[in-house]
């Protein structure tokens, strides 16, 4: 009966140092989010690309809508807005256009295999004086159901994932 | 023979006039039911469809009670486009997929063409915004033509004597990903 008793408090022991080091880990990563309160979404720059002005306009529209709902952010800016001077703890995205390829929804819903949309942009996170925070190629793809426009949904929602994992919301 | 004195009257009367009565037929609203709000309209949810107006400086977007507007003059850029989508959409057009011998895909190759019409547009604050319409084929261009006439700027020039003018999206040039 000890035997058993000294073997359970040796696993557990064991159990907790071997988890230590990832909760220590965890920790770390927490640590090394920077602290943001708002973020100012520049247009997006496609200018060695060209790019659909739908395409243009959606990706910068998902941005805002994906950065609103998940990219805990107290406050989404838009270029241009006067009320961003008053932000404290700002961060501005960069986003520049890397790659394109319009596929074709007929293509998609004919062969299932062929017509894929697919768009890579360089995303930069800098602060209010221009310091890189981040930077990240992020691509959004369409391959099966949906127009093409849903390319530019995914890439907003890769991006609000990105956002999430890399700052955390000081809150003031 | 002589003329009756108020047959004369309104005949002066109608060529006097007839300059006023021109721009009222000039501002005749532009509108188009059957357009479909993409992204970007505050205050619609997207894919919505409605009736787009445009009228005395505005541009308007009615769908069953829900209505939005926007001032011509707050936007900076207008452009039309080409687009096109599947004859049978929506549920149905998914649940079609499934059918068998291929019949879906075969229904597939079936499509509507649509124009689309982006708009940039600055709110009270100066925020940047976009919105996306499509429209039925053919109509993008006239929309576009009384938005700029009525005060909306545009980085691609209205041609004359075409309605359903509409500018090319460029060709997707770039690296593959």
């Amino acid at each position: 009966m000890k035997r058993i008793r000294c073997a359970g408090v040796g696993f557990f022991l064991g159990f907790v140092l071997t988890m230590a080091p990832w909760d220590l880990r965890a920790q770390d990563k927490q640590q090394t989010k920077t602290k943001v309160a708002a973020i100012e979404v520049l247009p997006i720059v496609s200018d060695e690309i060209k790019l659909p002005a739908e395409f243009r306009i959606s990706l910068y529209e998902n941005l805002i809508d994906q950065l609103q709902a998940g990219g805990g952010f107290q406050q989404v800016y838009r270029e241009g807005d006067r009320n961003v001077q008053d932000a404290g703890d700002l961060v501005i995205l960069h986003s520049t256009v890397r790659g394109f390829k319009q596929g074709s929804e007929r293509a998609r819903q004919v062969t299932t295999v062929a017509g894929a949309t697919s768009i890579k942009i360089h995303c930069l996170f800098t602060d209010k004086n221009g310091k890189p925070l981040l930077d990240q190629d992020i691509d959004g793809k369409v391959r099966f159901f949906g127009g093409n426009l849903r390319a530019t949904y995914d890439f907003a929602k890769k991006v609000a994932k990105v956002a999430r994992n890399n700052f955390s919301l000081n809150a003031h | 023979m002589s003329l009756p004195c108020h047959s004369v009257t309104v005949a002066v009367l109608s060529v006097l006039l007839s300059p006023l009565a021109l721009p009222s037929f000039a501002q005749q609203p532009v509108s188009v039911p059957g357009t479909k709000e993409v992204i970007g309209l505050a205050g619609v949810k997207n894919k919505t469809k409605g009736t787009l107006t445009v009228d005395k400086g505005f541009l308007h977007f009615v769908h069953s009670k829900v209505k939005a507007e926007l001032a011509t003059a707050t936007m900076t850029d207008v452009i039309t486009g080409e687009d096109s989508q599947r004859a049978i959409g929506g549920t149905l057009g998914t649940l079609t997929m499934f059918a068998p011998y291929g019949s879906g895909r075969f229904l597939s190759l079936f499509r509507t063409k649509l124009d689309t019409l982006t708009i940039e547009y600055r709110d009270d604050a100066g925020g940047l915004h976009g919105v996306i319409f499509t429209l039925p084929a053919g109509k993008a261009g006239a929309v576009k033509k009384e938005l700029v006439a009525q005060g909306a700027r545009t980085s691609i020039p209205v041609q004359e004597g075409s309605d359903s003018q509409t500018s090319k999206p460029p060709s997707p040039t770039g690296e593959k990903p």
